[in-house]
């Protein structure tokens, strides 16, 4: 097959690609641009009102008993949860992304995951990446046989952020279990109002366990997101670092992985 | 009202100009972007993003020239960076753990859409800037005039680019996706 040949065979296998529909991305963007065209107009008034909102937050908080609502949410690490559903109060955030439920659509998460996982900045190797960080690696020694993890990766979040993925052996198409090292220096992290939180220890010191869906936002004061998220998570802290497990298993499974940690061999 | 008379009004503030130019080229940015993410959500903000982008910098932009490839490299850039952000590294992984496979659906998908979705894996394993071309080039379906425009090069640029992406994709489909250039099964 000649290089001409082959180009139009191309040409014509990409023309039967099954995209997604195309969402309302019109609607979406005139929607925001007439959002930011009206805080424009007011901004004036809204440095008032904001101005108005921080005296009374600041007379608030000279009420105990307000000042405890105000200052209601679990803070874990880098990581702060609010247990209560809240409408957010944040101004529309630089660069968000909005809080959309993942539609089911045609493509399948190993389809999705792999490649990412595959691209993702600051692959790494477990032997490497002890060397870059000045926090202990651990491994979880239970399950047994759960090996090394399959994907390690460093990333910059205002610090040396680690993650280590394990594959599921019986599908190795789907993450099993992640593992996160989120210095103390690093990112925020806030969860609004998760369906289920309950307080547990990890070697005795407090830990979270988080049930979605809720909202994420991570923040750096540059760059911030938000994102639905799904999953069960483990949150615990021990000498500045905050350790973020994710896994599908239950919470007993996941505190006795949580407390199997051991430094690298 | 054509291309640039809506592009003249755009750039002076008339929203109303702006939404037809993003209502007829959202479905290729939308395209493109999630061709590069793999993910409809994150083709969705990227989408949304560049039309915001494009529309701020409306002023500058010459509205005698075509908007799409204009639209397509601020949407490119956008979705480079995207997929190295942290961001969504947390939301696919996420996700991961929740989503069931759907292999109903490609048990319903026609060969041509299997095909199609195959030569995709095999672009994805490419570098990203072979995939831009690649996708730009035969999916997307612009010319190596408008992939040059996109790609802010000259066109002898895009050929010869184009070439070596060619050579490098047609090595790894005959390794690993040998039936797409034989053709489907009779």
């Amino acid at each position: 097959m000649n290089e001409m040949d082959f180009e139009n065979r191309l040409r014509s296998i990409a023309n039967g690609m099954e995209y997604p529909r195309t969402p309302d991305i019109a609607g979406s963007v005139t929607a925001r641009l007439h959002t930011a065209t009206r805080s424009r107009f007011n901004s004036k008034a809204l440095a008032w009102s904001l101005t108005i909102i921080l005296v009374l937050c600041s007379s608030l908080m000279l009420i105990p008993s307000a000042r405890a609502a105000i200052l209601e949410f679990i803070q874990i690490g880098v990581v702060r949860i609010f247990p209560q559903p809240v409408t957010p109060t944040i101004e529309p955030i630089r660069n968000a992304t909005p809080v959309v439920q993942a539609p089911k659509t045609a493509t399948s998460s190993s389809e999705s995951l792999i490649p990412i996982l595959n691209q993702m900045a600051g692959k790494t190797t477990l032997a490497d990446v002890q060397k870059k960080v000045d926090f202990p690696i651990l491994l979880p020694s239970y399950p047994s046989d759960l090996g090394e993890p399959d994907y390690v990766y460093i990333q910059n979040a205002d610090g040396n952020m680690v993650i280590l993925v394990w594959l599921d052996p019986q599908r190795p198409d789907k993450v099993f279990l992640s593992l996160h090292f989120i210095p103390s220096d690093s990112w925020v992290i806030n969860k609004m109002g998760p369906k289920i939180i309950q307080e547990t220890q990890v070697n005795g010191q407090r830990a979270i366990w988080a049930e979605g869906p809720y909202p994420l936002i991570m923040r750096d004061g540059n760059v911030d997101f938000t994102r639905l998220i799904e999953g069960h998570v483990l949150i615990w802290a021990d000498n500045n670092i905050t350790y973020r497990l994710e896994t599908d298993l239950n919470m007993a499974a996941a505190v006795k992985i949580a407390e199997s940690l051991k430094p690298i061999p | 009202m054509d291309e640039s008379t809506l592009i003249r009004h755009a750039a002076n503030g008339d929203m109303t100009a702006w939404e037809p130019l993003v209502l007829a080229h959202q479905t290729a940015v939308f395209r493109l972007s999630y061709l590069l993410l793999g993910d409809p959500d994150d083709a969705e903000d990227i989408a949304q993003e560049t039309f915001l982008r494009a529309w701020k910098h409306l002023k500058h932009f010459d509205a005698t020239r075509p908007l799409r490839p204009w639209l397509l490299s601020i949407a490119s850039n956008l979705a480079s960076n995207r997929r190295r952000s942290a961001g969504r590294y947390f939301a696919a992984l996420t996700r991961a753990f929740r989503d069931e496979p759907t292999s109903l659906t490609m048990e319903e998908n026609s060969s041509q859409r299997t095909q199609a979705h195959d030569l995709w894996k095999a672009v994805q394993t490419m570098n990203l800037a072979d995939q831009q071309i690649v996708y730009l080039r035969y999916f997307i379906d612009l010319s190596v005039a408008e992939t040059a425009e996109v790609l802010q090069v000259a066109e002898g640029t895009v050929k010869s680019r184009l070439s070596r992406a060619l050579a490098k994709l047609r090595n790894i489909i005959q390794e690993d996706f040998p039936v797409l250039v034989q053709g489907p099964k009779a």
